[in-house]
C-alpha cells in the first residue's frame, strides 16, 4: 500500500510565561492510503495538538515546530508559508472538530459553508457549487437537501450539524480527513451513526482517516492501525488487532485493563492512578514511570527507544529490552493476548494492515 | 540521544523500580487558588498598577491637601484674584508655566506685591484653586463611592432574591427592570433635580433609583447559573463531597463580577456628577465640584487657561485610573483567560 | 419574531407612559406657573387664566387631558417666550441637534469600527496597545473637557477652524469630533471584545480549515458575527450622545435643541424643561426600540425559530 504522510520526528511547543511547554516530543508515523489511524490518548497526550500541527493549524506565537518534518505529496509541510498551506487545507486534507454544536458559523446559512469550501478550491460557478454542495448533503445522509441547504445552524440537531461538518471537510475529495474526536460530543447512538457514515464514505472515496479519540470501542470499530500516544510520545504502534490482543507497553495495559467489560464485572474497575505530568518540566527517562506499577530503575534515567514486536507493530518500553525481566501484565490484558493467537490464525497467519 | 547510552546498559537497571502509590496522587504543579491566580495577572498589567497608584494619590491630596492650606474653599480674596498658578521650587522650571506669570509673560505676584504662594492660582473672586480642585475630588469620589455602595446594596439584594426564587418572582423584577433601565438615566435625574435643589441630594436619590440596575441584572444572571451548578453538586455529593470545594468555586463566581461592575460603576458615576455640575445643575458656586470648575474656567479660557486646565486633568486622571483598574480587574478576572 | 416585536413595543409604550406620568406629578409639584410673572393681576383674571390652562378642575382629570395632549403632540406653552408652543421651539431648534448626533454617530461608528477591528486582529501586539489606550483615554476624559481643549487649540491657537456657532459646514467639524470620541471609544472597546471572542471560536477554525486566508477568515466570518452585538450597545450609546450633545453644543454655541434645554434649565421654564425631556425621552425609548427590532432582524437566531442560543 502506498505511503501518502509521513511524520518524522516532530517536535512542538509551546511558548508561555512560565516556559516553554513541550506538548510534543518527538512523534514519528506514516499513513497509508484508504486506511484509518487512531491516534488514543488522555487529555493532554499532545494528540490533538499533532492532528492540529499537521494542516498547521496552531497559533504561531505561541506554538512552534521546534523539530521534524511532515512529508505529503513530497513536500515538507512543515516548511511551507501560511499561504501554501491553504491550498492544502481543505482541499487535500481535511479536518473535522469536536463540537459540532460551536464548529459551525451560526450566521452564515449551511449551504453557504459548504460552497465556501467549494468555491475556494474548485473553479465551479455558483450554481455548480450549489450543486455539488447538495450532493454533499445527501451523501451524509441529510434529506431535503436542497430546502436545508437555506437553514441556520441553529436549526438542526447536533447529528445532523456533525453530518454538516463532514460534509464540508468533502467538499473536495481530500486524500486525508483528520477526524479530532468528531463523536465525544453526541449521543450514543447518533454516535454509531456518524461513525457508520464515515467508514461508507471511507470505502467511496478511498481516503484516509486520522482518527483521534480517547475511546478504545471507538478504536476497536473504526481503525486499522492504532498509535497510543502518551505525554507528547507515541508509544506504541500497531495494527487494531495487534494492540488490543497484543500490547506490549504498560500504559497500553492500563487502558485496556481500565475498559469495562461485561466479562469481568465481578473484579473492581482497573484506574491508572496519578495523572499525566507538567510537560513544562518534562521528566527524565520515561514519562510514564511514576504511574508505571511495571517500571524498571532504567525508566527513571534514560527514555526507552522503539522496539520492534513486528513489522507494523512497534512500543517504546523497556520491557522489551533483552536484558528486561519476564512480567505478568493485568489478567485483562492477558487473556486477550490468549485470544491474539486465534486471531492470526484466522486472519490467515497475518495480522490485519 | 546517544547511541552509546544505550549500547552499555548494565544488567541492574533492569531491576523493577514500582513507584509509590501514594505519591501517584500528589498534583505535580501547586495549583493556585483563584484570587492569588487573579492578583498575580491584576500585577501583570502595568496600565492596572499605574491606575491603582494614580487612585491613592488622588484620594490623599484630595483628603489631606485642603488642610495643607489655611484657606477655605470658598474664602473670597478680591485683591488676589485672577492669580496663575506659582509653586515654590517648581517655579524655575519655564516651560511648566508654575512661575506666577501670565500669558504676557508678566509677573503678577510681583506686580501686585503678593507674597504667599497659590499652587494653583486663583479664579476671578480670590478663591484658592489649590484647595477648589481638591475639594472637587473629595465630592466626586464621594458620589463615586455612593454608587458603589448602592450597587452593592441595592443592586444585589435586587439581583440576587430575583435569581434565587426564580419562576414568577424573577420575571416580574426582570420586567421592573426593563422598564427602569428604558428610562434615561439623566432624565431621572433632572427631574430629581428640578425637584429638590440642585445638589448632592438629588444625585444620590437619582442614582439610588436608577444607578443600580447593571449590577442586578449580572448578579442575578451568576445565581441563576450557580443554581444550575447545584443539581450537578447533587449528584456528586453520591460521590465524595468536599464542601471546601464548593466555596472555593461558587464565591469567586459571583464575587468576579460584582467587583468589575463596581469598578466600572464608580467612574461612571463621577463623569455623570461632573457632567451635570457642568451644566449646572448639580453642585453649584461657591461650592465647588470639579465639573463646576470646569465650567467656571472656560469663561476665562484664553486669559487664564490654568482656570479650566487643572480641574480638567485632574478630573480626566480621575475617570481615567478607575477605569484603567476596572480594564485590569476584568482581564485578572475573567476565567476564560486562565491558560 | 413578531412575538419579539410586539413585546419590545409594549415595553416601549408602557415606558413612555411612565414617563410620561412622571413628569405630570413633577410638574405639579414645581412652583413655577403661568402666574409667575403676572402677580399685578385681579383674582378673576387670574381665575381666567387658571381656566384657560385648564389648571382649574381637579387633578385626575387634568391628568386625562394632558396625556390626550400629549397624544395630540401638544407639550404646552412655554413661560419665557412669550407662551409660544413647546413643541414650536422644539421644531426650530431640532435641525442642527440632528445634524450634530447623525454625524458623530456616522463618523464615530465608523472610526470605532475600523479601530476595534484593527485592535482584535493585532491582538497582543503594538497596535492592540496603543488602540486599547486610545479607547480608554476616550472614554475617560469628559467630552466637556475634550470639547474645551479642542476650541482651544484648534480654534483659537491654531485657527484652522471655526471656534463656535453653526454656519455652514465647517463649523460643524469640531462639534462632531468632540462628540464623536465617545462613540469610537466606546465602540471600539465594545468591537475588540467580540472580535476577540469570536476569532478564538471553533467556526473560525473550522473555516482556517478549509483554507480560507487569515483576511477571508476575518471578514467574512469574524467582522459579521461581531457586529451583531455591536449593535446592542447602539441604544445606549443614543443616550450618551444625548447628554452629549447638551454639553457639545453649549460649549461650541450651536442652535441646537440641547442649548436651548440646558438654557431653560437655567431659567426654570417649566413646561419647556418638562416637553423637552418628554421628546427626549421618547426619542431615545424610539430609538432603543428600532435598535431591539433591527438586532432581531440580523441576527438568524432570532429571527427564525429557535429564540437565541
Amino acid at each position: 500500500m502506498e505511503k501518502i504522510l509521513q511524520v518524522n520526528d516532530l517536535h512542538i511547543s509551546f511558548d508561555i510565561h512560565a516556559g516553554e511547554v513541550q506538548a510534543v516530543r518527538g512523534v514519528t508515523f506514516d499513513l497509508y492510503e484508504g486506511e484509518t489511524l487512531a491516534i488514543v490518548g488522555e487529555s493532554g497526550s499532545g494528540k490533538s495538538v499533532t492532528s492540529k500541527a499537521l494542516m498547521r493549524l496552531l497559533p504561531t506565537p505561541p506554538s512552534r515546530i521546534k523539530q521534524g518534518e511532515i512529508l505529503f505529496e513530497g513536500k515538507d509541510l512543515t516548511k511551507l508559508t501560511d499561504k501554501e498551506m491553504q491550498s492544502i487545507r481543505g482541499k487535500k486534507i481535511s479536518m473535522i472538530f469536536q463540537d459540532p454544536m460551536t464548529s459551525l458559523n451560526p450566521t452564515m446559512t449551511i449551504g453557504k459553508q459548504i460552497m465556501e469550501a467549494i468555491l475556494k478550491h474548485q473553479n465551479l460557478s455558483k450554481d455548480e457549487a450549489r450543486k455539488r454542495a447538495i450532493e454533499l448533503l445527501q451523501l451524509v445522509g441529510i434529506k431535503n437537501a436542497e430546502l436545508r441547504m437555506k437553514q441556520y445552524p441553529h436549526q438542526f440537531s447536533g447529528g445532523m450539524r456533525q453530518r454538516v461538518v463532514i460534509a464540508i471537510a468533502l467538499a473536495c475529495n481530500p486524500k486525508i480527513l483528520i477526524a479530532d474526536e468528531p463523536t465525544t460530543a453526541l449521543d450514543v447512538t447518533i454516535q454509531a451513526q456518524i461513525l457508520e457514515l464515515m467508514k461508507d464514505i471511507q470505502k467511496k472515496l478511498g481516503m484516509s482517516i486520522i482518527f483521534i479519540t480517547h475511546d478504545l470501542g471507538v478504536v476497536a470499530n473504526m481503525a486499522d492501525r492504532v498509535a497510543v500516544m502518551y505525554a507528547g510520545k507515541i508509544v506504541e504502534i500497531g495494527t487494531v488487532d495487534e494492540i488490543f490482543y497484543n500490547p506490549k507497553h504498560p500504559y497500553t495495559w492500563g487502558l485496556l485493563a481500565s475498559m469495562p467489560s461485561l466479562d469481568h464485572k465481578d473484579t473492581e474497575l482497573y484506574s491508572i492512578p496519578g495523572s499525566p505530568p507538567d510537560l513544562l518540566n518534562p521528566p527524565k527517562g520515561d514519562a510514564f514511570a511514576p504511574r508505571n506499577p511495571y517500571a524498571l530503575k532504567i525508566d527513571y534515567e534514560l527514555e526507552p527507544p522503539m522496539f520492534q514486536v513486528s513489522d507494523t507493530h512497534y512500543a517504546a518500553t523497556w520491557l522489551l529490552h533483552e536484558m528486561a525481566p519476564n512480567v505478568e501484565p493485568p489478567d485483562v490484558v492477558r487473556e486477550r493476548m490468549k485470544q491474539f493467537a486465534d486471531i492470526v490464525a484466522r486472519k490467515g497467519g497475518k495480522p490485519r494492515g | 540521544m546517544a547511541k552509546q547510552q544505550y549500547d552499555q546498559l548494565s544488567p541492574e537497571w533492569f531491576q523493577p523500580a514500582p513507584p509509590n502509590v501514594g505519591e501517584q496522587e500528589k498534583i505535580n504543579r501547586p495549583s493556585l487558588t483563584f484570587w492569588h491566580d487573579a492578583w498575580l495577572r491584576l500585577r501583570e498589567n502595568k496600565a492596572a498598577i499605574v491606575g491603582l497608584i494614580m487612585i491613592i494619590i488622588l484620594a490623599l491630596l484630595a483628603i489631606f491637601a485642603p488642610m495643607a492650606s489655611e484657606r477655605s474653599y470658598k474664602e473670597q480674596n478680591l485683591s488676589h484674584a485672577k492669580l496663575p498658578p506659582k509653586v515654590p521650587v517648581l517655579e524655575h522650571i519655564s516651560w511648566l508655566n508654575l512661575d506666577g506669570k501670565d500669558s504676557n509673560g508678566v509677573d503678577v505676584y510681583k506686580e501686585r506685591g503678593i507674597k504667599e504662594y497659590y499652587w494653583f492660582g486663583t479664579d476671578d473672586l480670590g478663591r484658592d484653586l489649590w484647595v477648589r480642585t481638591w475639594y472637587g475630588t473629595r465630592i466626586s469620589l464621594y458620589i463615586g463611592l455612593l454608587a458603589a455602595v448602592i450597587d452593592l446594596f441595592i443592586g444585589i439584594a435586587y439581583g440576587g432574591i430575583s435569581g434565587y426564587y426564580g419562576g414568577r418572582v424573577d420575571n416580574m423584577m426582570q420586567r421592573i427592570i426593563e422598564i427602569l433601565n428604558g428610562i434615561p438615566y439623566l432624565i431621572v435625574v433632572i427631574l430629581f433635580i428640578l425637584i429638590l435643589e440642585p445638589g448632592i441630594m438629588s444625585i444620590t436619590l437619582a442614582m439610588v433609583i436608577t444607578g443600580w440596575t447593571t449590577m442586578a441584572r449580572i448578579v442575578r444572571g451568576q445565581i441563576l447559573k450557580l443554581k444550575n451548578m447545584e443539581y450537578v453538586l447533587a449528584a456528586r455529593t453520591l460521590g465524595a463531597p468536599n464542601s471546601r470545594l464548593i466555596f472555593k468555586h461558587l464565591i469567586p463566581n459571583v464575587m468576579g463580577p460584582i467587583i468589575i461592575t463596581t469598578m466600572f460603576t464608580i467612574p461612571s458615576a463621577i463623569f455623570t456628577e461632573a457632567f451635570l455640575s457642568f451644566i449646572g445643575l448639580g453642585i453649584r458656586p461657591p461650592e465647588a465640584s470639579l465639573g463646576s470648575l470646569v465650567n467656571e474656567g472656560y469663561k476665562s479660557i484664553q486669559t487664564y487657561p490654568h482656570l479650566i486646565i487643572i480641574p480638567s486633568i485632574v478630573i480626566s486622571l480621575l475617570i481615567l485610573s478607575f477605569n484603567l483598574v476596572a480594564d485590569g480587574l476584568r482581564d485578572a478576572l475573567d476565567p476564560k483567560m486562565r491558560k | 419574531m413578531a412575538r419579539y416585536t410586539i413585546q419590545r413595543f409594549v415595553y416601549m409604550a408602557i415606558t413612555l407612559l411612565i414617563i410620561a406620568t412622571v413628569t405630570f406629578f413633577l410638574m405639579k409639584l414645581l412652583p413655577g406657573s403661568p402666574l409667575q410673572n403676572q402677580e399685578k393681576l385681579t383674582p378673576e383674571q387670574k381665575a381666567l387664566i387658571l381656566k384657560e390652562y385648564g389648571l382649574d378642575k381637579p387633578v385626575p382629570v387634568q391628568y386625562v387631558q394632558y396625556l390626550g395632549n400629549l397624544l395630540q403632540g401638544d407639550l404646552g406653552v412655554s413661560f419665557q417666550y412669550d407662551n409660544r408652543p413647546v413643541t414650536e421651539l422644539i421644531g426650530d431648534r431640532i435641525g442642527p441637534s440632528a445634524q450634530l448626533g447623525f454625524q458623530a454617530i456616522v463618523f464615530g461608528t465608523l472610526v470605532g469600527l475600523v479601530l476595534g477591528i484593527f485592535a482584535a486582529i493585532r491582538h497582543n501586539r503594538w497596535g492592540d496597545y496603543a488602540a486599547t489606550v486610545i479607547a480608554v483615554i476616550g472614554i475617560s476624559v469628559p467630552s466637556f473637557v475634550l470639547a474645551g481643549f479642542l476650541q482651544y487649540f484648534i480654534g483659537v491657537k491654531l485657527q484652522w477652524l471655526p471656534v463656535a456657532f453653526w454656519e455652514g459646514f465647517k463649523y460643524t467639524i469640531m462639534p462632531t469630533l468632540a462628540l464623536s470620541v465617545g462613540v469610537i471609544a466606546n465602540i471600539a472597546r465594545f468591537m475588540r471584545t467580540e472580535m476577540l471572542e469570536v476569532l478564538s471560536s471553533d467556526y473560525i477554525l473550522t473555516a482556517r480549515a478549509k483554507g480560507i486566508s487569515n483576511a477571508g477568515v476575518v471578514v467574512k466570518h469574524a467582522i459579521r458575527n461581531s457586529l451583531i452585538p455591536v449593535i446592542t450597545i447602539l441604544g445606549p450609546m443614543a443616550v450618551n450622545l444625548m447628554t452629549g450633545t447638551l454639553v457639545i453644543e453649549k460649549i461650541f454655541a450651536v442652535p441646537g435643541l440641547g442649548e436651548q434645554f440646558v438654557r431653560s434649565i437655567e431659567l426654570n421654564d417649566y413646561p419647556v424643561i418638562m416637553g423637552t425631556t418628554l421628546f427626549y425621552s421618547a426619542l431615545l425609548i424610539f430609538v432603543i426600540f428600532i435598535v431591539d427590532i433591527l438586532y432581531g432582524i440580523v441576527d438568524p437566531r432570532i429571527r427564525l425559530a429557535g429564540g437565541k442560543k
